[in-house]
Order: structure tokens, then C-alpha cells, then sequence
């Protein structure tokens, strides 16, 4: 299918509006400078999310590892790795995200944790929240959401 | 400015995907990842997405065709769709999977299979609009090296 191309070559409002949130994002990807060294698990069942997440944070120099199952995220944590963050979707294989944040609390877990998932329903957030998440956020993570959490684990 | 014709064609076809509602700002997120390490990422990831959600979408066909259906099973399913379509700025195709979430809450089995068949061709539209993008964007690549001051 010929893509269709624009009959005119000037901005339109909506570019430069576009422009501009680019422009304050792209601030946001290079204005933060991690003085701690950082550890993170992204614990997602779908590849293609845990990639990109896994590489947003390693492009602000977190140390990250990522599982793609409750289970092995809960192993993982109960063999004595320490973490400043994880995030966590709320469907997950084998374990749910629900009870694998629970397990991960129980274990006298508390660094911060972020429940990024596709969500629809108020319900599912608070439940989330409930099972032990600290944010919550929807699906895509970016760096808008992610660097003013960075900094705080950072002491910033 | 662009001077060059490839360059300012692959600049009109870019802003064609977000004007007509192909692609959101996600994808821009995904372009500031890319790098002179990493000059292809961006293709990279939604080869990634493609490969990898082709399954689902199996998946998901297969599911539609039991009977009665498992709306459960679907929309657990279409939540993992939805999260890594909504991850490379599939705009169309998250708006078909949050329709078809939709129909599962409220058992909807003709509303499901009606917007399934929507979302394939969206699914598909956009797998073809990206090859060209990228096939164009790779074709620029090399001449902006062998252009580039020594």
C-alpha cells in the first residue's frame, strides 16, 4: 500500500506542539546523571516490553536483568539479590503479577516497585496497589513517569 | 532544512504514519533510543514485535475458535497484545485490542471475532507502511555515511 504523503512541507501547529513534548523529553533522557549505581529486575511475560524496558533503564546506566515469569522473579529475589527497583507487569506466566508482588513483599522486600501494565479498569490498579506495588503505571514505561523515580532512588 | 529528496521523502512518510493514526508518540520514544551504536534499533524492535506477537495472535485465533469461548483466556491474551503493541506506538492496533478487551468484560462473542478481523488488518497495514519506512530509512543510511565529512 503507497503511503500518502502530505501536500505541504510547513510545520503545522500540531508539529511544532509535537516538537516542543519531543524536545522536553529528549531533556529528560540526557539531563539525569545517576551518582549511585542502581539495580533493577523487569519482571514481563511479553519480549518485546521487557526489551525496551530493560533498555530505557540501562540508558540512564541502571544495572538491569529482566524474567519473563512470577516465578522466576520470586527465585531470583529469594537467592539474595539486591535491587533498588523492579517493575512489574500485572499478567504474567506461571505466576500471576499479583501474587508474585505479594510473595516478593512477604519476603521483607521493600524497594520500590512499579506495576507498569496495560490497564482498563480502576479496580485493577488499586488492586494492584493493594498487592504491594508502590506506582503504578500504564503501559508504555517513559522516561516522563520513570526519571523523577530514578532521581528519588538516586537521593537526588 | 532537508536537501536531500530520500531524506525529506522518508520525513514526509514518517509524519504520514503519525497523521493518519498508524503510529503514537511511543515511537518517538523508541527513536531516542537509537544511536550511531545502535543505528537500527528502532527496526529491530518492531521485527522483534512482529515475530513475537505473531504467536498471540495464533494464540488468540486458535482461542476464538472454541466453543463457548474463554473470555477470560482472551482478554488475558489481548492484555499481553496490547502491552507490547502499545510499546513500539501501534496506535490503530491498541485501539482494536482495548475494543476487543472491551467485548470480553461484557461477553461480547460477535463483538470479539468482529474486532479481531479488525485488528489483524490493522495489524498487517502497519507491518507494510514500517517495511517501506525502513526499507527507504536503510537506503538513506548508507549515503548519509559516504556524505558525511571525513
Amino acid at each position: 500500500m503507497a503511503p500518502t504523503l502530505p501536500s505541504s512541507d510547513q510545520a503545522s501547529d500540531q508539529d511544532n506542539w509535537d516538537n516542543g513534548r519531543l524536545a522536553r523529553k529528549r531533556q529528560l533522557l540526557i539531563e539525569i546523571v545517576l551518582r549511585n549505581k542502581l539495580t533493577a529486575l523487569v519482571v514481563d511475560g511479553d519480549t518485546t516490553c521487557r526489551v525496551l524496558e530493560q533498555l530505557l533503564l540501562r540508558s540512564y546506566g541502571v544495572q538491569t536483568q529482566g524474567v519473563d515469569n512470577g516465578r522466576d522473579a520470586v527465585a531470583l529475589i529469594a537467592s539474595g539479590v539486591k535491587l533498588d527497583l523492579i517493575i512489574i507487569d500485572m499478567i504474567l506466566p506461571v505466576l500471576n503479577g499479583l501474587e508474585t508482588t505479594r510473595q516478593i513483599r512477604d519476603m521483607g522486600v521493600h524497594c520500590k516497585m512499579l506495576g507498569v501494565t496495560i490497564c482498563s479498569r480502576e479496580s485493577e490498579r488499586q488492586v494492584f496497589l493493594a498487592a504491594g506495588v508502590d506506582v503504578f503505571i500504564e503501559k508504555p514505561l517513559d522516561p516522563e513517569h520513570l526519571v523523577p523515580i530514578l532521581r528519588e532512588l538516586d537521593g537526588q | 532544512m532537508e536537501r536531500n529528496p530520500m531524506r525529506r521523502q522518508l520525513a514526509s512518510l514518517r509524519k504520514s504514519l503519525f497523521d493518519q493514526g498508524y503510529l503514537d508518540e511511543q515511537f518517538m520514544e523508541l527513536e531516542q533510543l537509537q544511536d550511531d551504536a545502535n543505528p537500527n534499533f528502532v527496526e529491530e524492535v518492531v521485527t522483534l514485535y512482529y515475530r513475537d506477537s505473531a504467536r498471540l495472535i495464533v494464540n488468540l485465533d486458535h482461542a476464538l475458535e472454541r466453543r463457548p469461548l474463554d473470555f477470560s483466556k482472551l482478554d488475558g491474551l489481548m492484555h499481553q497484545f496490547k502491552g507490547s503493541s502499545s510499546s513500539i506506538g501501534a496506535k490503530k492496533v491498541k485501539a482494536e485490542s482495548t475494543l476487543f478487551r472491551e467485548y470480553c468484560k461484557s461477553g461480547n462473542a460477535e463483538g470479539c471475532m468482529r474486532t479481531f478481523q479488525q485488528l489483524k488488518k490493522e495489524y498487517a497495514t502497519l507491518r507494510k507502511k514500517l517495511e517501506t519506512y525502513f526499507q527507504l530509512a536503510r537506503q538513506i543510511g548508507p549515503m548519509e555515511s559516504a556524505n558525511r565529512p571525513k
